[in-house]
């Protein structure tokens, strides 16, 4: 058990070999563009091995594997899209966290807004409604809802 | 001995149960008296027996009972007795037994606080609470018994509790978020009983007002309290990651957020009926298909329980019965439902309904992307992924108009209102709105759009909700409602402040570091001291030593790697300092070759904010719940001969009400 | 029922479980690979056994092979050599990739000649169904393949497309069920398997 202990806590990065004095980031760039670029991908793409883990937040073997050849291509001077487009050809689409929009994913932007505006025009619908309905009325409207309003505020205090 | 009076408890709750389903519910529609006394009775005995199961299951954890299967699997003798007792909810088993327990007391609470309720109101109500109890207590029972014993032969230790559990954060995480979940149920039970008993005027909204509040109050707690476990004890300090299981707990939030604004208008105006009725369905039904999401391991999620398909086949029958029956009967009777009440386009009114429809959008977002990948998948699409990238995108540009008709609303009259009278009013945040987001620009580097938009329109709204009360207070004194919903908008103002800031703003360095050697992340020197071999109750660990200093401010934090030999898992412990403006955040990686350590050091402002909102909304639940207004609903005596006034009041208010209202109606009738 | 709209929920709930019940019976971290129906990715890397033998993709055409990516430290990997073993006696061609742990290639310089001792000993206790294996010591090739741990396996065609994948361990089932039915001499592999 305690040798597992060691060989589960002696995981590391494989890119770090030399040993240096100064501290050495695990990841350096020269470039502060290509390392937003890196953070930003580590946290987009999914460890596919994982139950639900980015590859910056897993350790496992192949997580790793996919943040050292992430680091590699950024360091060449790939896009985002390009690294992104290079992980999907060889683990698929799931391997990024936001989809690409086909027949099926176009709902996830469709049916809400669909929704919200049906249901904003049903008001909208309704109220206009209302409008002409109680157009002459309306004072009388107004009285009764004055009653009620003081008889709460009476029954409030 | 006591496993099998736990067991035998369960077993007579679900005869209980049943009762409880049938009798008072055909009592009530047939106004048979005995049949619907019997409700409270059987109410209190089942809470009474479901406390002596959960009781004897809590027993047998505390004296390491390894006979019992479940106690094995998820304990061990050397754990802490909190721990012990906390495991009790750690697993499948007696996660189910805790949220049937709190089913039972919410149930006994609906009974104690309904004096001023018709009997036979209070009987519908109650049989529906017990029809929810029946599928629960038979999936227990017959799917996931946590007395089963492991006789004849028995082992000397248990397995112990899985080591992400062993922290003080998930001892209250899952009760209160039960407690939210089932909450829902008094809620949904009050909007079908109000649908079978054909009365849905405003009685039914004030009642479920508190008992939907407090449920909110709770879920609120417990999705901020699992934000924050996962911030300190997953190691990668993140707070929400928009996991399938985070988003179950999430979507019933969002829908009992929708209902709380939606049931004011429905109590106070009697319009929006047949909507809040539905938005009560869905929040329960979402908190049951959360469940079934978890525990029927259809779903790849960090949190999911052990997937088990005769488990989800059961729950999902459940679900069917349960959802689909009460949607049957929203479709069957809600049409007979009518909203007398008028308004016009700009009230306060539609402006909540405005805001509910924007909930209810991120509520389908949220919905589609949870179970989207599952559809993509089934039709032969491949698997894909919908995480972070996608929910921030929806979510940074959903926000802008909810944050700005959440902000004018409170200012806008019912019925009908004018802009013009508002809009100098509005003029007061912005101000403060700006020299807030400079600072932020200028100290923060906080350059995106996005987020400076977020900190602009969280300041505006949060001048104009103090701005609101001082000017609002100034007349009179303000019930303890308007505070809490103040308070409620105020916390949600600092959770966007929050995110915005501590997307944008924070700083990370993941280096390799030995003893003796410094790192430097935002002006903060992080000064690696020492490793020390440390030995727990239960497990072995490294750790690892830092003096932190940015000149004026010095402190050391340490960071630990634990190893939970019965599991092998090893576990990370983060070094945090916190503070209201940033914290400090250290996680300790792997060993590396020599001496050196894989560390993160991370530089977090503004990330306390989003927990704060959290707790600024459950407290404004908190002071919503201690009204005056609501002791009076909630009454557990009878109160006609104590206090005629409040009584009198109330009878007063419905009378005139209904008067009101039919004079309305009868000069429509007139007119046309 | 006069107002369809108030059907909505219901319908929409409805259609929602059917997703959910389909969803019950299968396993969401069962993810096809990406390059199925893909040409196999060219390579260049050296023999297991000796580093001065060099292989490219050339070297696993002109008849159906069968790739497992294994290695010693994987148990999943011990439990499939035999059968794989049957295999290679019924004249199935099998090519090893060599998939290096990272715990142990961490130390840098991963002493290969411990490995190749490692390897020797296991294919002699549990059998060598391979022909030859590719050291695949930066798991490149496994990262151009989709591999996302050990056991792995893909069947190629004579021209060097891929056209079945596995994860995890092949058995008599999977074999018989998922690769066997792809040789274009399906009838003949498969009936002098049965006889086993």
């Amino acid at each position: 058990m305690k040798k597992l202990f060691i060989a589960l806590l002696s995981f590391s990065f494989v890119l770090i070999t030399s040993v240096a004095q100064a501290v050495e980031e695990s990841y350096p760039f020269d470039d502060a563009k290509q390392q937003k670029i890196f953070g930003e991908l580590v946290e987009e793409l999914r460890c596919p091995k994982c139950q639900n883990q980015n590859i910056a937040d897993s350790n496992a073997m192949v997580a790793i594997d996919l943040k050292n050849k992430t680091y590699e291509l950024v360091k060449q001077g790939q896009s985002k899209d390009q690294v992104i487009d290079f992980m999907v050809q060889r683990y698929g689409q799931f391997v990024h966290y936001d989809p690409p929009i086909n027949m099926v994913t176009i709902w996830l932007w469709l049916v809400p807004i669909v929704i919200a505006l049906a249901l904003v025009l049903f008001v909208l619908k309704k109220g206009r409604r209302e409008k002409e309905s109680t157009g002459v009325d309306a004072e009388s409207l107004e009285q009764a809802q004055a009653l009620i309003d003081k008889f709460e505020s009476k029954g409030k205090s | 001995m006591l496993p099998e009076i736990g067991h035998f408890s369960l077993l007579i709750s679900f005869v209980f149960a049943i009762c409880l389903a049938i009798f008072p519910m055909i009592g009530a529609q047939k106004k048979i008296v005995e049949f619907v006394a019997l409700a409270k009775p059987l109410v209190y005995a089942n809470f009474a027996l479901l406390s002596v199961a959960f009781f004897c299951l809590s027993w047998a954890f505390y004296h390491n009972d390894f006979s019992v299967t479940y106690v094995a699997m998820n304990s061990n003798s050397d754990l802490p007795w909190y721990y012990r007792l906390s495991a009790v909810w750690g697993a499948h088993e007696g996660s189910l037994l805790l949220w049937v327990w709190i089913l039972s007391l919410w149930t006994a609470g609906v009974a104690f606080f309904s004096a001023s309720l018709d009997d036979e109101d209070v009987a519908r109500v109650l049989a529906v609470m017990g029809f929810i109890a029946i599928g629960f207590l038979a999936f227990v029972i017959f799917t996931s018994n946590p007395f089963e014993r492991t006789f004849p032969l028995y082992p000397i230790d248990g397995r112990d509790l899985n080591p992400l559990l062993q922290d003080i954060g998930l001892i209250i995480h899952p009760p209160m978020l039960y407690m939210g979940y089932v909450g829902f149920s008094v809620a949904f039970a009050f909007a079908v009983a109000a649908l079978i008993g054909g009365k849905l005027d405003a009685t039914w909204a004030r009642w479920s007002r508190p008992w939907t509040l407090s449920a909110w109050g709770f879920l609120t707690a417990g999705i901020t309290l699992g934000s924050w476990w996962a911030y300190y004890e997953l190691g990668w300090g993140g707070w929400w990651f928009w996991d399938p299981v985070e988003n179950a707990s999430f979507m019933p939030w969002i829908a009992g957020t929708a209902l709380i604004h939606s049931l004011a208008v429905t109590e106070k105006r009697g319009a929006f009926k047949s909507w809040t009725v539905l938005l009560a369905i869905s929040a329960f039904s979402l908190s049951l298909l959360g469940t079934f999401l978890v525990r029927s391991g259809i779903l790849v999620s960090v949190h999911a329980f052990a997937s088990d398909p005769t488990r989800g086949l059961f729950i999902l029958i459940y679900l069917l019965a349960v959802i689909g029956g009460a949607l049957t009967l929203y479709a069957w009777r809600a049409d007979k439902v009518v909203s007398t009440h008028r308004y016009k386009l700009f009230s306060r009114e539609v402006l909540l309904f405005i805001n509910n429809v924007l909930l209810v959008a991120a509520l389908i977002v949220v919905l589609l992307g949870t179970l989207l990948p599952l559809v993509h998948k089934e039709i032969g699409l491949g698997s894909i992924s919908i995480g972070a990238p996608f929910f921030d995108k929806v979510s940074s540009i959903w926000f802008i108009p909810f944050i700005l008709v959440l902000s004018i609303g409170p200012f806008v009259r019912w019925k009908q209102d004018r802009f013009s009278r508002i809009r100098n009013k509005l003029l007061v945040g912005i101000v403060p709105a700006i020299i807030v987001a400079l600072t932020c620009y200028l100290t923060l580097q906080i350059n995106t759009f996005f987020s400076l938009l977020g900190v602009v329109l969280a300041t505006w709204l949060a001048a104009l909700v103090i701005y609101e009360l001082i000017t609002s207070s100034k007349n009179n004194p303000l019930p303890l409602t308007h505070w809490g919903m103040s308070l409620g908008h105020l916390g949600f103002a600092a959770l966007v402040i929050g995110i915005a800031i501590t997307k944008v703003a924070s700083v990370d360095k993941s280096v390799r570091i030995s003893p003796g050697q410094s790192v430097t992340v935002e002006n903060y020197v992080f000064n690696f001291t020492k490793v020390e071999q440390f030995q727990g109750p239960n497990y072995s660990a490294y750790h690892a030593h830092f003096d932190v200093s940015n000149g004026s401010d010095t402190f050391s934090l340490k960071a630990e790697k634990r190893y939970y030999k019965m599991h092998s898992n090893v576990m990370t412990e983060a070094g945090i300092n916190a503070g209201l403006w940033r914290d400090i955040y250290i996680s300790l990686g792997e060993q590396l070759d020599g001496k050196a350590w894989a560390v993160t050091a991370n530089v977090k402002p503004f990330v306390r904010w989003i927990w704060l909102g959290g707790l600024l909304m459950v407290l404004g639940s908190i002071m919503c719940i201690l009204d005056k207004r609501y002791r009076k609903v909630l009454a557990w005596r009878e109160q006609k001969t104590a206090q005629p006034a409040a009584s009198n009041t109330m009878a007063a208010e419905n009378a005139v009400s209904k008067v009101a209202s039919d004079t309305v109606i009868e000069q429509r009738i007139k007119f046309e | 029922m006069k107002n369809y709209k108030l059907l909505i929920p219901i319908v929409a709930f409805l259609l929602v479980s059917i997703f959910l019940y389909k969803g019950l019976y299968s396993d969401p971290t069962n993810i096809e690979n990406a390059n199925l129906a893909k040409p196999f990715p060219q390579f260049q890397l050296a023999d297991l056994m000796d580093e001065n033998k060099l292989y490219t993709k050339q070297d696993l055409l002109g008849e159906y092979t069968l790739i497992n990516v294994w290695g010693t430290w994987c148990v999943t990997c011990r439990v499939e050599l035999p059968f794989m073993t049957q295999l290679r006696q019924q004249g199935i061609k099998i090519v090893g990739v060599y998939y290096d742990n990272a715990a142990e290639a961490a130390f840098g310089e991963l002493d290969v000649r411990n490995t190749r001792k490692d390897v020797t000993q296991m294919l002699a206790q549990l059998g060598n169904p391979f022909q030859f294996n590719i050291y695949d010591e930066k798991r490149d090739l496994s990262l151009d393949l989709g591999v996302t741990g050990a056991p792995e396996s893909f069947l190629i065609d004579d021209k060097g497309t891929i056209i079945a994948h596995r994860r995890g361990a092949i058995d008599h089932r999977v074999w018989q069920n998922e690769f066997a039915p792809l040789f274009p001499s399906a009838s003949g592999s498969q009936q002098s398997l049965e006889q086993n």
